[in-house]
């Protein structure tokens, strides 16, 4: 006679990603843009459990919408199984597409992307501005911030020192060292320098080095902005 | 006027560091050299060595058989400031404080030093500090009590930035700096191993391109100059030893340091090659 193993029941516990989706059934620019998010992190999402989270989405009660977006999802290497945030009748129309439902439990939101931020009226209200002016040489190994604000040198920047603004940065002296102005994505910043031969300048974040500087503006007195995501480094008269 | 005259004494006894980031520039030679050229013209000086652990500065000053105690001894209290001093023999203005072989930078504290310091205050009128290389606790400490303080720089690019960051640290982790009141640390820049040959072939900097970069104003220039391993090697301070560019230009940066206005000069004592003196300046 055989011996009848017992049932074994564990607790689990499983970590799951959960996709919003905003609005109708999901089209073409949606998984577009889903595309590119997964070029962009292509390992962290494979085979991960993913639950479609019907939130913002009451109006997708249709099976085979459901199902369409199941298998989209699919073909994307995810595993999506339940759905959470569903009304009655898209529990239905997801158990018809194979989904089940799950109770939403607490879900960190993913911080939103800067680019969103700015897309998006109603930035948060805009700290006082701070403007910060130094007028002894800034030495090799020193970080001067001005952290909402334009930051203003007057006298040498050494190799090795640091400039850091959320605003501009003007340099009355030659600058050798490292400007970096519009820390906090400010895309209007610029960096004035009356004798250029910095080791690195960058604006919202784009930087060059003194490696890709033209020959022509060194030691030049510059202005260096941002046009068309590209940074400009233009002489002063 | 003799430079053996004593001059009016300072109204308040001075500490000065000598210091400079990177090593091999030439601090310890300017630490006795300094000092020597103070006692020489009055003023009771005492030099110090921070070098905890890499002691060279009794070398420099020929005293290194007749330590007994020494800094570290003073600071943790197992010997008194008057037993760990040593008397110059040539010079009776001058004291040295030898520092530890044996211990390492930890063995410094800011409480010690400055009870050291405070009671050298009460002594001399010259308190030097010779600081050891880098920008870690023993530079730190040397430099934390200055009131002036010679930056000793190369005219080469890795010494010249170092010293920017060091005249960064004089300007933001010393006594002065973190109290408002004060007044900053008077820093000048002491040039030394300058190379007129190699200057004027493009090898090395010029003193304007250092002044550029460093911002203070300059000490002296000391040339490049056997005169000084040779100083070094017989333990004599090079202002005492045989005459030569090097210790003239010595002797005018310490006028300098007491605040007498000397003409900045700048003679090598590197002897022109018979082709150069027959051939004289075509080049």
């Amino acid at each position: 006679m055989t011996a009848v193993r017992p049932v074994q029941l564990r607790g689990r516990f499983l970590t799951a990603v959960a996709l919003l989706i905003d609005g109708g059934p999901p089209d073409r620019p949606f998984f577009a843009a889903l595309d590119a998010q997964l070029r962009r992190m292509p390992h962290f999402l494979a085979d991960a459990p993913l639950i479609i989270d019907l939130e913002k989405a009451p109006d997708l009660e249709r099976a085979e919408d459901l199902r369409r977006l199941r298998d989209e999802l699919q073909q994307r290497k995810l595993a999506p199984f339940a759905v959470q945030n569903a009304t009655s009748a898209q529990i239905a129309a997801a158990a018809d597409a194979g989904l089940i439902s799950v109770i939403a439990g607490h879900d960190a939101p993913q911080r939103p992307t800067r680019r969103e931020n700015t897309s998006r009226a109603a930035a948060p209200a805009r700290p006082q501005v701070v403007n910060r002016i130094v007028t002894t040489p800034v030495r090799s190994g020193q970080s001067i911030v001005a952290e909402h604000g334009d930051l203003v040198v007057i006298g040498h920047v050494a190799s090795g020192a640091e400039l850091i603004a959320g605003g501009n940065i003007h340099v009355y002296g030659t600058m050798r060292g490292r400007a970096m102005a519009g820390v906090h994505g400010d895309e209007n910043a610029r960096i004035f320098c009356q004798s250029l031969d910095a080791e690195l300048l960058a604006i919202a974040g784009l930087y060059r080095t003194s490696e890709n500087l033209e020959h022509e503006v060194r030691k030049r007195s510059v202005h260096i902005f941002l046009q068309d995501q590209r940074l400009c480094v233009e002489t002063l008269a | 006027m003799t430079s053996q005259m004593k001059q009016e004494p300072p109204v308040q006894s001075k500490v000065i560091v000598i210091t400079s980031g990177k090593g091999g520039v030439g601090k310890t030679t300017s630490a006795a050299a300094i000092s020597a050229g103070l006692a020489q013209r009055g003023y009771k000086t005492v030099v110090i060595d921070f070098d905890v652990g890499l002691r060279n500065l009794d070398m420099i000053m020929g005293c290194e058989r007749r330590v007994v105690f020494d800094f570290i001894n003073v600071i943790q209290g197992d010997a008194r400031l008057k037993q760990a001093l040593i008397k110059d023999k040539r010079l009776e203005n001058l004291s040295i404080l030898p520092t530890s072989q044996t211990r390492d930078k930890d063995a410094l504290t800011k409480e010690g030093v400055e009870k050291v310091l405070n009671e050298l205050r009460e002594e001399f009128d010259y308190i030097v500090c010779d600081s050891p290389a880098g920008i870690e606790r023993g530079a730190q400490l040397a430099m934390y009590f200055a009131d002036e303080a010679v930056v000793v720089t190369n005219p080469e690019v890795s010494s010249v930035r170092d010293s920017d960051r060091v005249l960064g640290l004089l300007s933001s982790k010393t006594a002065r700096a973190e109290n408002a009141d004060a007044e900053p640390i008077k820093a000048q820049a002491l040039l030394t191993r300058y190379d007129n040959q190699r200057i004027a072939s493009g090898e090395m900097m010029t003193v304007d391109d250092v002044l550029e970069i460093l911002a203070v104003p300059l000490l002296g220039v000391i040339p490049e100059s056997t005169a000084i391993l040779r100083a070094s090697n017989t333990g004599t301070p090079v202002v005492l030893d045989e005459p030569s560019n090097a210790s003239a230009a010595y002797a005018d940066a310490v006028s300098r340091l007491i605040g007498e206005q000397v003409e900045m000069r700048m003679e090598s004592d590197r002897r022109p090659s018979l082709f150069q003196r027959l051939f004289g300046r075509t080049a």
